[in-house]
């Protein structure tokens, strides 16, 4: 066995115990004792660990191509949210919907990845693509003020009201039962996200195992001037990266917007921060590593607000990302990065 | 070695001037440049400049600009008015952005107080504006007027500093608001268990306060939690909340995240679980939680101007400015009287507020200030959401 | 001039220059220099740094003669020095030392807060904390604690590759704002309300005091400030260190080579920065006599960045001319100022902007902008014609201009949409432009630059504040892709 994978299944066994620690701990020694709200928190944490697991995705995989850390990431979430919000008021808003719920939904979100990805295309065609022989500082930067430029555009354009999607009175208020009236309540919009996110992840998986596309990209990855030696265009498999990963991101932001019903034009800082989180902590470059990271601090978000009190959960998940990154610098699922003299 | 030397003597030498000019600054007192615009006479000419602190942008911008156009409103129908052609008055806003940055009250006191034309001001919102801006308006001798800042300390004179003689305010403060909850909420609901949820904001944590000793002295149990402002997601939270509670207490100051908390308070099957508001989320058409309860300072909807209002904006009464009128009032009333004599200092203005004597007001009762700043009389009134999302008195 | 000399070159490609030596390159183009420009440059290379200093330092100080009205002294005055020293601070974490600190402003932060705690009064949880030490212990002990920070984030830089550190230090920046604004242990920092009654700069020795309390007064003790760190960190970086870390910077397993210890000097790069960042927080906390959360947010470590990417990273002059630039535009684009001062600047500088762009050919900048006026005019024309209520808007307190944007630009009464369409459309035809060239791109400016006066006028007049902030998010972008060196850096040069 080679020793990335070792050190990786290592790494995952440390932290299967850890959580099984945490878990005993919480339904047996802590102030709020019981397996229902143990559970309760963590069906929470899954949901909202699946909007960070898209995040992170568009996070991991721009990295893994071009080790360039994409700031702007968060506010491409941002806008796919006022896409899909645009959408729906469109097609008559949450109260009255001129066509079939379901269809309007499916809609929302095909409108808003599609207008997330080519904003992603543009801005790595604008600000991206002309640094990419610059020092590594200067697209970071750039990523800096796109970034900076998107969020105040947005406050400029659509007003520093928050919207609200008020998904609930879209879809339901109703959902399962788990373990009688008293136990766990996951809401059918919970079940909705959930599967919309492992669908979607398990198509890019697909994307990048099965298809020539995705080998492209793996080869970019690992080594873009052989690639081109090879016939690859990196270019357009750079662009295809960005736009499958901006696409994932307004994906996100629409289902953020069902779920908690408010979007504003800050909401992409806080949640790139945590989708950047996610990424980092699973392993900034792996696939797999995204969506367990993304899982983790969703996990680890909910808890910390179910557990302690509400104002340091930011600060937990914060903590954990330093912990990590002195600890195991190349994440969970990640391979340590070599440097060639 | 030699641009060593030069180096130095050219730190000298700017440490010199420095120095110098540090000589014409030094003073044993603490006079500065805008406190003698404190006592400085500006002549009144036709027409007066007041200014208007308020959150015009960010996400308390819905409640800002019912405060705006309140506040202007009065000042269109006094220059309306054939008696005032000659004491017309004008209005220069400020962006507090409540809710978003402090330092822009800062910001907004601070260019108000450098301009000297300004004689008072009616603003800003909330409570830890007030306190941050009130050194600013202080060094200007600038007073202001709040409409809505409600926090009890601000006028005890020692808490979170001393503003009296400079900071008044035409509504009752949460020491009267919170008994009224309080009782409210064990008298006519005869709730037994309550859970409370403040936004970390000094005004919401002054009144949770407030309301959760009140209530531990009736017996009633009570929880407390917190969440920030910028906070959206509230699963965990809402998980946390048992499923027999009867009230949850959210004196929070931005009406969306009520709505979103409702709705997600709904969506985790506790809908039935009443919610209980306070004077902040006084938003109809934003906040529209049928069956909720708030806590509001009663206006006289039967006033002229109130109806004149209301027609004027398409049925909506927007009271949660309707404060900032009385407040423009007291200010516009205080800057005309210092300006009968042609000059007016701020001072003066300062002075007149303190002794500001008004009948009767659109809020329903008489208005005049206590040594404080505070209001002297004046309740709060309990309404409740009606399933069209207005709001309706009930107690 | 004799036909064969050799043509004016072309200007540097961005980013790297392969085949030319940087000492050669930049010898070519001193004796490229003509006419009076040339001779000018020619003198101030012949000045030693002392003289430039003197020149310098009026310059800084008469643009604010007229303006001594305190408000415009304290928004425009004080705040450019503050941020003058803020950018000389990360100068030297990202210019000379070539790390990206994402987490400078926590350092500004701290500063603020320990400057306010101990010189200031206030009480929060029943713990009532008055001291009032002198401004020069307070102060001092602001920037020495600054630089033991800086210290122990510079030393986690050892394990951690460059982004990774980018990636620690924003959070590090997070946290602080995070902590400072909901976590309020025993008291300290007062959560969201912040430290509100912060004495102004009392220095207290041998029984005299000189107390700072007027806006004039915080203004030339900040340029004293900036003045003293000007000084110092010209000092430094002509000395070894300074060597060091162009050294490290350019090539960290070369410098390692060579003997310098680059861990070290990452550590005193991040030290000093802090150092000099805590510095700046103590004097602006007593500036505004407080210190709130959001005072030290994301977007004020933007600014920054915006002063020290414009100035050019490493060089001194840049960081003084690039806070100038920078945050008078902030102030003059604020929601306090006359709007009518920033439509002026507005449309000089969209006119300077084409200039710049098509500069060699006369010809080129007058068909632009000639043509634009015509069809600007003949547009509202006809649309007057045909559709009033696309024209009979208001100009939002249009002062002397007023009359001439009446008969030019498109003012709908209800903007609403079509601004926002507006918007978008000239953000596309402003890419469209840029990648042009030739007579295409004059031609392409005509609606460009129609468009762009259309929407200033209908929408980012209106929000001067938020306006500013695209801006700078968009001349971050534009700096990098065009001349990542700003003004006053000296371009990357690879030797291959």
């Amino acid at each position: 066995m080679n020793p990335a994978l070792s050190q990786q299944l290592r790494n995952l066994a440390g932290l299967g115990v850890g959580l099984v620690a945490f878990m005993l701990y919480a339904v047996y020694f802590s102030p709020t004792q019981g397996w229902v709200f143990f559970f309760q928190l963590t069906v929470n944490g899954i949901i909202l660990g699946s909007i960070y697991a898209l995040i992170a995705l568009g996070y991991s995989m721009v990295y893994g191509i071009l080790k360039l850390l994409n700031f702007a990431h968060g506010d491409v979430y941002m806008i796919g949210a006022f896409i899909g919000f645009g959408v729906l008021t469109l097609l008559g808003g949450p109260l009255n919907p001129e066509i079939p719920v379901a269809l309007l939904v499916l809609c929302m979100f095909v409108v808003a990845m599609l207008g997330s990805g080519f904003l992603g295309l543009a801005i790595e065609r604008f600000a991206y693509r002309p640094l990419r022989d610059a020092p590594r500082i200067a697209p970071l930067i750039s990523a800096l003020g796109v970034a900076f430029f998107l969020e105040n555009s947005a406050l400029l354009l659509f007003g520093s009201q928050f919207r609200n999607y008020d998904g609930y009175d879209l879809i339901s208020y109703n959902g399962i039962h788990v373990g009688g009236a008293n136990g766990v309540f996951i809401q059918y919009l919970g079940v909705i996200v959930i599967v919309g996110a492992v669908l979607l992840m398990l198509a890019l998986l697909a994307l990048v195992r099965w298809t020539r596309l995705g080998k492209a990209m793996r080869a970019v990855s690992f080594d873009r001037e052989g690639a081109a030696m090879m016939g690859i265009d990196p270019d357009r498999v750079i662009a295809a990266t960005f736009f499958i990963g901006s696409a994932l991101a307004g994906a996100a932001g629409v289902m953020f917007g069902l779920l908690f019903s408010q979007i504003y034009h800050l909401m992409g800082f806080l949640a790139g921060l945590k989708g950047f989180t996610a990424a980092v902590v699973g392993g900034i470059g792996s696939i797999p590593g995204a969506m367990l990271g993304g899982l983790l601090v969703g996990l680890i978000e909910s808890w910390a607000k179910g557990y302690l009190n509400g104002n340091v959960s930011d600060l937990v998940v914060f903590g954990i990302l330093i912990g990590v990154m002195l600890v195991r610098p190349s994440g969970l699922l990640g391979t340590p990065a070599l440097q060639k003299v | 070695m030699r641009k060593y030397v030069v180096a130095a003597l050219a730190a000298a030498g700017v440490a010199a001037l420095a120095t110098a000019a540090f000589g014409s600054t030094q003073s044993p007192s603490r006079a500065n440049a805008s406190a003698s615009a404190a006592t400085a006479s500006v002549a009144c000419g036709k027409t007066r400049t007041i200014g208007l602190a308020a959150p015009i942008t960010g996400p308390a911008a819905a409640i800002g600009n019912q405060q705006v156009r309140w506040a202007k409103y009065y000042v269109k129908q006094w220059n309306a008015q054939k008696a005032n052609k000659n004491k017309q008055i004008k209005v220069i806003s400020g962006d507090t952005q409540l809710g978003v940055d402090t330092a822009f009250a800062v910001k907004v006191a601070k260019s108000f107080a450098s301009n000297s034309k300004v004689l008072g001001v009616v603003g800003p919102a909330g409570s830890q504006e007030v306190v941050a801006s009130t050194s600013s308006y202080k060094g200007g001798g600038l007073a202001f007027v709040s409409g809505s800042a409600t926090r009890t300390t601000l006028t005890d004179g020692h808490t979170d500093g001393n503003r009296r003689g400079f900071f008044f305010r035409v509504v009752p403060n949460d020491s009267v608001q919170a008994p009224t909850v309080a009782n409210y909420i064990t008298g006519k609901l005869k709730a037994k268990r309550v859970y409370i949820i403040d936004d970390q904001e000094t005004y919401s944590q002054g009144l949770a306060n407030g309301v959760e000793s009140r209530l531990k002295a009736k017996g009633v149990s009570t929880t407390r939690d917190s969440i920030s402002q910028t906070a959206s997601d509230f699963s965990s939270q809402i998980a946390k909340i048992p499923g027999n509670t009867q009230i949850i207490y959210i004196p929070w100051q931005l009406a969306p995240q009520a709505q979103a908390f409702g709705q997600q308070l709904k969506a985790a099957g506790k809908g039935s679980i009443k919610l209980f508001g306070s004077d902040g989320l006084f938003a109809p058409g934003t906040w529209k939680i049928a069956g909720s309860y708030d806590s509001f300072f009663p206006v006289d909807t039967n006033a002229g101007a109130v109806k004149a209002y209301v027609k004027a904006h398409h049925g909506d009464g927007e009271y949660f400015g309707a404060p900032s009128y009385v407040a423009a009032q007291v200010v516009v009333g205080a800057v005309t009287k210092a300006c009968a004599d042609g000059k007016a200092s701020r001072a003066e203005v300062r002075k007149d507020i303190a002794k500001s004597k008004l009948k009767s007001s659109i809020l329903g009762l008489p208005v005049s200030f206590t040594a404080g700043g505070d209001l002297k009389g004046g309740g709060f009134g309990v309404y409740q959401i009606q399933s069209n999302g207005s709001f309706k008195r009930i107690g | 001039m004799p036909e064969n000399t050799p043509p004016t070159p072309e200007p540097a490609p961005a980013g790297i220059q392969i085949g030319v030596d940087q000492w050669v390159e930049q010898a070519d183009e001193r004796r490229q220099r003509r006419g009076v420009g040339g001779r000018i440059a020619h003198l101030w290379e012949l000045l030693p740094p002392a003289g430039k200093l003197a020149f310098l330092t009026p310059a800084i100080i008469v643009p604010f003669l007229p303006f001594m009205n305190e408000g415009n002294l304290f928004n425009y005055g004080v705040f450019i020095l503050i941020y003058a020293l803020l950018a000389l601070g990360l100068n030297v974490v990202v210019g000379f030392a070539g790390l990206l600190d994402l987490g400078y402003v926590a350092f500004f932060g701290f500063g603020a807060y320990i400057y306010s705690f101990l010189s200031g009064t206030h009480n929060e949880k029943s713990h009532i904390y008055t001291h009032h030490w002198s401004a020069q212990y307070s102060i001092l002990l602001a920037v020495v604690i600054c630089a033991l920070l800086g210290l122990f984030l510079g030393s986690s830089s050892r394990r951690l590759l460059g982004d990774y550190l980018a990636i620690v230090t924003l959070f590090f920046g997070q946290a602080f704002v995070i902590f400072t604004n909901t976590t309020d242990p025993y008291g300290l920092t007062n959560g969201s309300n912040g430290l509100a009654n912060v004495d102004p700069l009392n220095f207290r020795a041998f029984g005299h005091t000189l107390t700072i309390n007027s806006v004039k007064g915080y203004y030339w003790f900040l340029l004293g400030c900036v003045v003293v760190v000007l000084i110092v960190l010209w000092c430094i970086a002509e000395s070894r260190t300074g060597r060091a870390w162009k050294a490290s910077r350019e090539d960290p397993l070369a410098a390692e080579m060579m003997g310098m210890p680059v861990n070290r000097l990452k550590i005193m790069a991040f030290s000093l920065g802090a150092a000099i960042a805590g510095l700046a927080g103590s004097v602006f906390a007593a500036a505004q006599t407080g210190a709130f959360p959001q005072n030290f947010s994301t977007q004020v470590l933007i600014l920054i960045y915006a002063v020290v990417i414009l100035g050019g990273t490493g060089s001194l002059t840049g960081m003084i001319v690039g806070a100038i630039a920078i945050i008078a535009t902030n102030q003059v684009l604020d929601s306090t100022s006359p709007p009518n001062n920033a439509r002026v600047i507005f449309y000089v500088a969209l006119v300077l902007g084409v200039v710049l762009t098509l500069r060699p050919s006369w010809k080129k900048i007058a068909v632009a902008l000639v043509g634009t006026a015509v069809f600007g005019l003949a547009l509202h024309a006809i649309v007057d014609a045909v559709w009033s209520r696309g024209t009979s808007g208001q100009v939002t307190s249009g002062g002397f201009l007023t009359g001439v944007i009446r008969h030019f630009v498109l003012l709908p009464t209800n903007p609403g949409r079509l601004a926002v369409y507006g918007y978008l459309l000239m953000i596309v035809l402003i890419i469209v432009v840029v990648q042009l060239k030739g007579w295409w791109r004059v031609i392409a400016f005509v609606p460009t630059l129609y468009l762009t006066a259309f929407v200033w006028e209908n929408i980012l007049v209106e929000n001067p504040a938020v306006t500013r902030y695209v801006l700078f998010g968009a001349l971050l972008i534009a700096v990098m892709t065009i001349r990542p060196q700003g003004l006053f850096g000296t371009a990357k040069v690879e030797i291959v």
